[in-house]
């Protein structure tokens, strides 16, 4: 093992190149300790239960039954069979005769993998996946799994996922057939077939090879293969550095040295290009931090959470955002700092005088003043800035041409090469290929056969686009992991891998290489898509020499493995890289060309009037892909809080204009049909918004989850596509919206939007006040507590006098705390998300959040104030606060709730006897109570039994009636312990991570032991904006509650459009910066 | 009012009239009867679904944990409240018109007591559990129950009530049952004999009954205190907003006398109609009832009052921001039945002739029933609804199962005080006799 590790450390190095540059990346809170060498899965997990029928059948052989014994199995069996007639399912619970090889009951192993372009690490216990963490080590990832990463854990354990393949026979009629019938009747099928065609989800790896392969060897065109990505980012920024540059690829956004973004509609925050990656970025580069803090200034049309984290914010029209960031290139080429060569400058002026008439006009209608856009352009020049333009979520006719006027600003800032890396340190490639689902869309009919790979056109196509037409008069072979509406029209629907099961790769970066390979034996009797295709060759007699897709992968890695240099043979390598799960061959070096002349490209399409209809990817279930997974439809929209519905957002001002209310249902009428869902009145769109998300309105009978919620405002376009990127427009189209008079509820999770006036809840500090107040690393011990009687000190958690909370003897070793940083948290959710899935908390389905009963132990409060019409966002995780003098521990009558003697508030379920006492004294009402025995999902009629194998074995699972609420991972914390203890030492500071740390893509949250002094959390609990929830300012002798909490938040900073590091840079930094603090 | 009562009856007539009810009942009673099982039927039914489906059923929600079954249980403690008033303090206070509502507000006692006694277990939605957590077992484990929990002092302050109370009630029968056993025959002879301890009415007995029921009365007054001080603790104990109050024990108690007494009125009327009762419950006796019921009114408006200004005055955010809400805010209609049922209707009963109006006042103490129950309602929903942090505000709504479980419990205490005024005597006989003139001042 250790001999692999060195190997790597020349991988290792490489990496640092890659992500150093004079500041490093924080560096991962968890050393990661990799697992057992993986080879093979079968090799680690052997399937046990054959073997134990083999012994069972021998056994039953061997039984010697003479007459009396028969005589007296006769009378008991009958007397059995008389008594109880009740099946007894036979259970096989016997121990391993021979303990497998790198397999410990108990112990968990962990396997690097590549998930949602993210790079994880695939925690599994006894041969199954429970919990997706992120990879420190990953560059991209940097120990945060994506949402959808995480919860890939639902959709691999599915209760709907299909178990056997399905074809058609005759004419209506689809069966279920086994796996070799599908070969036999595939390979038939490519034979007959003249032309052949790949739709496939878009991807950077080697599966774009393999399908090009593919096609050539049955003799088919590789341009009949058509990559389908639905997050229309890549394709627009890929195809406007064409234009400008002549080059491909997406540059790499590194937000955190610089001091001023200026968003035109950017999502980074949202769905990004790569959204991990940059929000790491962003929270290092733009939250206060080391006494300094960037400056974000954005124009949107419709709230984004990117939106809500800008320290100013300004609405503009749907559609605007070429216009308005054509106008912030005008204002920069008057300036004589404008970076860029003379003959740069001249080609962008042509296209900006050639605009000059929309330019003006929108600058009128939006009101935006001279002086605004003078200042913005003086502050962009005058700082390390990055314009950062962006429609992720819906794209716009002028989809590419807002990228396009992104760069003009890019190159007018200097931007290039340093905030966006594009040449020196590798590149983003772009999972999808501009033009190819324009070309899919007009050449689609005149294949005869179809290959859709794991990606669904029936429903995340515009019904317009006449998607259907193309999908019907054509052999569709359908490759899902999951059920979905382009089954229905398939003649082969095959059901194949989770990502959690298959073999793939990705190249995110150019020259940087991820590995996704299978982290437990298949659990639906699915294949490998790949593997399909190389077994029907194989019957069609045209074998493409390869046993299976990791063959077929490992001879690609071979070409990497040549390319790197590395100087061991090919097996160490690529166990290397197993384990560690990715590599960084050679970062491609490019030589930056120049502004090319694009005015005659530059055609842009004219806004519609009126209404427009921004139908955005969802923030949890994107383009529908993650709708069948319970956890991501409860919890919720990140600004909303809707779940398990499609809403409609408009202005509260125009909805009030228009007669409408929260809750009422609305016809949406576009040119290409309507739609019915209720109306969500969003503080911060612009009048002429309606925004509303995708994903939901599913066909009905694909799956118990997506049956019957929300609805698909698609339906309401016309087709349309971005003429340069070739995606089809979700965004810009005209409609109405016509009142029905009746109201249908929304499942929105919090009731009440506004602060209500209690800032002491959420404080914030200016800019200035937060600089003056830093506090040196070397000056902490001299901080007091935030409690003076919390201190840590030996023995006692409670303050002296308090006969209602006895003191009795607490650890002396480690009291856990919690910090949260309020600046840093985007109200993504992602902690919500994670901690359902680590603690097996219930999803409960609509009907039950519209009562209130949401079961997250750490919900995401989330505030409106300020003007309806541009209001400030501030978010607020709250789990359980961990009280030392918990309210509701006093008020149990059994003992249910207890303080443990690491300071933890732990509930004994057991106990429980649900007088829910508890709960109505807990001030921060984060415990949640069993108001039946959850299910998977109970959606009213529809329960469904949670999947025993998706739930993570060291959590118990709460049954009705019990009292429950955030442990703080209290198994994670016991694990932690353990270890440490079998080495004889304490806990490291960071070598606990709770759920929602991990998933937390900001590092708003530290966890760790406060009786620590270096510990993160213990220093984060000393800044000067540390406050406790509810407890008042014990400096000022205002205590609040006095509930003294071992959670504590950190304040927000209010950007007073400063430089906003003022005396921030000089000061001293000795000692690494923490990764989730804030702190100096 | 007079040191006796006048009226021309012989001790024989008040026999005869008070056990009229073992004969033939008025068809009302049977009317009254069904009904109230038709009541439990209802609630029974909605308890074995919350059984067998979770304690879901009803409306309760983050924030608001409990909802209407504790507003049940608080409105059913605070209605026992006034059996006991009226038999104990009044006893010692030696206000002769108690004399013939005490027997039935000591029986509405015990009974309401016990309705509220169901709550709690229907509460937690695990019955099954009640019996592990319920007596304070030593056991091995050295598992005690919570002493610092109020729900515990809850547990012994209405089981020490009940006990007190039912021996309080059964004690002042025990003359009277005898009395029974000597006017009837056969097996119900046995009964009741039985049932009466076989007293005999000797001079001896009536020396140990009178002190034993001193004692007791005396015994029983600091729990008319206590208990709902006690039950006021559950809340105020808590330091959620609207319930963590000094006031709440005074105010409780306050509460319950006035709910008592207004039960114990809309209770005397039918039965009095129902076993012809008017000429021992006269309308002197109603009108002391409805005096006392129109202080406590008095007490319970100065308490809201009181309330209000100190949620203002404290300049709390959070505790005014509850008290706003209520007044003004989703919960209004509730607070404002509540305070014109509690507080302005039995306004009228300053003028003499409305408190002789037994229409009128019947409908205001009914009125009076609806708002003691909103007060409860008020208190637990809307202080919880909406609390410290407006990211976890939510709202209550109470479902059929919330509605049917009420339901019941109404059945189910008219169901048992229904079967006490057909079997026992409703007023108390030998009470009555020694308020009676004297027989040899008797003319005829």
């Amino acid at each position: 093992m250790r001999s692999i590790d060195s190997d790597l450390r020349g991988l290792e190095d490489q990496r640092e190149v890659f992500v150093t540059n004079d500041q490093p990346f924080e560096s991962p809170a968890k050393e990661f300790v990799p697992g057992p060498l993986y080879k093979n899965i079968e090799e680690v997990i052997p399937e046990l239960a054959e073997s134990q029928e083999i012994q069972d059948a021998s056994a039953a052989k061997k039984l010697p039954v003479d007459r009396r014994d028969f005589m007296r199995l006769f009378s008991v069996s009958a007397a059995l069979a008389s008594t109880a007639c009740v099946y007894r399912p036979v259970e096989k619970a016997v121990p391993y005769v021979e303990q497998p090889k790198d397999f410990v009951p108990g112990v968990a192993n962990y396997y690097a993998t590549t998930i949602d372009r993210v790079g994880v690490v695939v925690k599994t216990r006894e041969g199954r996946p429970v919990f997706v963490e992120g990879n420190p080590e990953h560059p991209l990832s940097q120990g945060s799994p994506s949402i959808m990463a995480m919860s890939e854990l639902q959709a691999l354990f599915h209760p709907d996922r299909r178990v056997a393949p399905q074809i058609q026979y005759g004419t209506n009629r689809r069966g279920d057939a086994n796996w070799d019938e599908v070969y036999d009747r595939l390979g038939v099928r490519l034979k007959d077939a003249k032309k052949v065609g790949f739709l496939v989800k878009g991807t950077t790896g080697h599966g774009v090879q393999f399908y090009k392969d593919f096609l050539k060897n049955i003799g088919q065109s590789e341009d009949n293969l058509y990559l389908y990505e639905t997050n229309g980012i890549y394709n627009a920024i890929s195809e406007a550095h064409r234009l400008a540059f002549g080059i491909d690829g997406i540059p790499r956004t590194d937000m955190r040295r610089t001091k001023l973004i200026l968003g035109v509609g950017a999502e980074f925050l949202d769905e990004g290009v790569a959204p991990i990656f940059e929000q790491k970025s962003w929270s290092v580069g733009h939250t206060f931090r080391n006494g300094a803090k960037g400056r974000f200034v954005q124009f949107e049309s419709r709230l984004t959470l990117t939106g809500g984290k800008a320290d100013e914010r300004h609405v503009i029209g749907p559609g605007d955002e070429l216009a308005v960031t054509l106008a912030v290139v005008d204002s920069l080429l008057k300036r004589s700092e404008a970076k860029g060569t003379a003959a740069e400058k001249a080609n962008i002026r042509a296209v900006v005088d050639a605009q000059r008439s929309l330019i003006d006009s929108t600058k009128q209608r939006l009101k935006l003043s001279d002086d605004l856009l003078n200042k913005l352009a003086g502050e962009l020049l005058s700082r390390k800035s990055l314009v950062q333009v962006g429609e992720s979520g819906a794209i716009s006719p002028n989809g590419t041409l807002v990228q396009l006027a992104g760069i003009m600003a890019n190159v007018l800032v200097g931007a290039y090469a340093e905030r966006l890396q594009f040449f020196d340190q590798g590149w983003f490639k772009s999972p999808g290929r501009a033009g190819d689902i324009a070309r899919f869309l007009n050449e689609g009919k005149t294949y005869d056969v179809l290959f859709v790979v794991n990606v669904d056109p029936a429903f995340t196509m515009p019904a317009s686009s006449g998607i259907a037409d193309i999908l019907k008069g054509r052999s569709i072979i359908s490759m899902q992991s999951m059920p979905c509406a382009t089954d229905t029209y398939a003649e082969f629907a095959l059901n194949t891998h989770n990502p959690l099961e298959a073999w793939g790769d990705e190249e995110l970066v150019a020259g940087f290489w991820s590995l996704q390979q299978p982290t437990v034996r298949p659990v639906a009797n699915s294949r490998q898509p790949e593997d399909i295709l190389l077994w029907a060759a194989a019957k069609m007699g045209k074998p493409m020499g390869f046993e299976d897709y990791r063959s077929y992968l490992r001879d690609k890695w071979k070409l990497v493995y040549k390319e790197s240099g590395i100087n061991k043979d090919f097996e160490t390598f690529f166990k290397a890289i197993q384990r560690k799960g990715f590599f960084v061959s050679q970062l491609s070096k490019r030589d930056m060309p120049a502004f090319g002349t694009v005015a005659e490209r530059f055609q842009p399409l004219p806004l519609k009037s009126g209404m427009r209809l921004i139908a955005h990817l969802d923030s949890k279930l994107r383009d529908g892909y993650g709708a069948d997974r319970p956890v991501l439809q409860e919890a919720g929209d990140g600004l909303t809080t809707i779940t398990w519905d499609t809403w409609v957002a408009i202005n509260p001002n125009k909805a009030r204009e228009l007669g409408v209310k929260y809750n009422d249902l609305v016809v949406v009428k576009g040119p290409g049909g309507s739609f019915e869902a209720s109306i969500y009145p969003l503080p911060g769109l612009h009048y002429d918004t309606v925004a509303v998300p995708r994903g939901r309105g599913q066909k009905q009978g694909l799956s118990r989850i997506t049956d019957g919620v929300g609805v698909d405002p698609l339906v309401a376009l016309v087709a349309e596509v971005d003429p340069l990127s070739g995606d089809p427009v979700t965004s810009g189209q005209t409609v109405e919206i016509i009142k029905t008079g009746r109201r249908y509820r929304l499942a929105a999770m919090q009731k009440h939007n506004d602060i209500a006036n209690r800032r002491d809840i959420m404080p914030v500090y200016p800019l200035a006040v937060a600089v003056a107040n830093v506090r040196k690393e070397k000056d902490l011990d001299d901080v007091p507590d935030l409690y003076p009687s919390l201190a840590p000190k030996e023995g006692d958690l409670r303050s002296p006098n308090s006969y209602l909370f006895p003191d009795w003897k607490a650890s002396t070793e480690y009291r856990w705390g919690m910090s949260i940083d309020l600046e840093r948290c985007t109200g993504c959710g992602a902690c919500t998300v994670a901690c359902d899935l680590e603690n097996n908390v219930p999803q409960i389905g609509r009907e039950q959040v519209l009562i209130g009963r949401e079961m997250h132990w750490i919900r995401v409060d989330r505030y409106f104030s300020g003007p309806v019409d541009n209001p400030e966002v501030s978010y607020q995780p709250v789990p359980c606060q961990h009280c030392n003098h918990a309210p509701c521990e006093a008020v149990c009558p059994v003992y249910a709730t207890t303080h443990d003697q690491e300071g933890l508030n732990v509930q004994t379920y057991n106990r429980c006897v649900g007088t829910r006492y508890c709960a109505n004294a807990c001030p921060y009402k984060i415990r949640r109570f069993n108001w039946f025995t959850h299910k998977w999902n109970v959606m009213g009629d529809r329960p469904i039994d949670r999947n025993p194998r998706a739930l993570n074995p060291d959590v118990t699972v709460r049954t009705r009636g019990i009292m429950e609420k955030c442990t703080l991972c209290v198994q994670r914390i016991r694990e932690g312990k353990h270890n440490a203890k079998q080495q004889g030492r304490l806990v490291f500071d960071g070598e606990i991570r709770t759920a929602c740390q991990v998933a937390c893509p900001s590092d708003a949250i530290t966890f760790g032991n406060l009786l620590d002094p270096n510990s993160r959390v213990a220093k984060n609990r000393k800044d000067y904006r540390a406050y406790l929830l509810l407890n008042g300012k014990p400096e000022l002798g205002e205590y609040g509650l006095k509930t003294l909490p071992n959670v504590n938040y950190i304040a927000k900073v209010l950007h007073d459009g400063s430089e906003g590091i003022a005396a921030g840079d000089g000061h001293d930094r000795s000692g690494a910066p923490g990764p989730a603090g804030g702190h100096p | 009012m007079s040191e006796e009562v006048k009226w021309n009856k012989t001790i024989s007539d008040v026999n005869d009239g008070i056990l009229s009810n073992l004969g033939k009942p008025h068809p009302m009673f049977y009317a009254a009867w069904i009904a109230s099982i038709i009541c439990v039927i209802i609630g029974a039914s909605t308890w074995a679904w919350e059984i067998s489906v979770g304690i879901g059923i009803t409306g309760k929600t983050s924030p608001v944990y409990w909802g209407v079954l504790i507003t049940d249980f608080v409105f059913w403690v605070g209605i026992g409240h006034a059996g006991t008033l009226i038999s104990a303090i009044l006893f010692l206070f030696r206000a002769k018109w108690r004399n013939t509502v005490n027997r039935s507000a000591e029986a509405m006692t015990v009974f309401a007591v016990i309705t509220a006694g169901l709550f709690p277990l229907i509460h937690v939605g695990r019955l099954w559990l009640a019996l592990y957590w319920f007596p304070p077992l030593p056991n091995t484990n050295n598992i005690w129950p919570n002493f610092r929990s109020p729900l515990v002092w809850d547990l012994f302050a209405i089981s020490t009530y009940l006990t007190i109370s039912l021996l309080f009630w059964y004690m002042g029968l025990v003359p009277d049952l005898a009395s029974i056993r000597d006017r009837v025959k056969g097996l119900k002879r046995l009964v009741y004999g039985v049932m009466c301890f076989g007293w005999r009415g000797t001079a001896k007995q009536w020396h140990h009954y009178e002190a034993g029921y001193g004692f007791l009365a005396a015994l029983a007054t600091p729990l008319v205190l206590s208990v709902h001080s006690i039950v006021s603790w559950d809340f105020a104990m808590s330091i959620q907003p609207g319930w963590h109050t000094t006031i709440f024990p005074p105010y409780f108690v306050a509460g319950a006398i006035l709910s008592g007494c207004a039960m114990v009125y809309t209770l005397l009327i039918p039965v009095r109609k129902m076993f012809r009762m008017e000429e021992f419950i006269r309308p002197e006796h109603l009108e002391a009832c409805i005096k006392l019921t129109l202080l406590t009114s008095t007490i319970v408006f100065y308490a809201y009052a009181v309330e209000f200004f100190v949620a203002w005055y404290s300049g709390n955010a959070y505790e005014w921001g509850v008290f706003e809400k209520r007044a003004i805010g989703p919960y209004a209609f509730y607070f404002w039945v509540m305070v014109f049922c509690n507080c302005i209707f039995p306004m009228i009963w300053w003028s003499k002739a409305m408190r002789n109006n037994v229409a009128v006042s019947l409908v205001v103490a009914v009125l009076i029933n609806v708002g003691m129950w909103f007060e409860r309602y008020n208190i637990i929903v809307s202080s919880l609804a909406e609390d410290f942090l407006p990211g976890s505000w939510g709202h209550f709504q109470p479902t059929w199962g919330d509605i049917g479980l009420t339901v019941g419990s109404f059945g189910w205490f008219s169901f048992w005080f229904l079967i006490f005024c057909r079997f026992f005597p409703i007023v108390s006989m030998s009470e009555l006799k020694l308020i009676m003139p004297k027989p040899l001042s008797k003319k005829h």
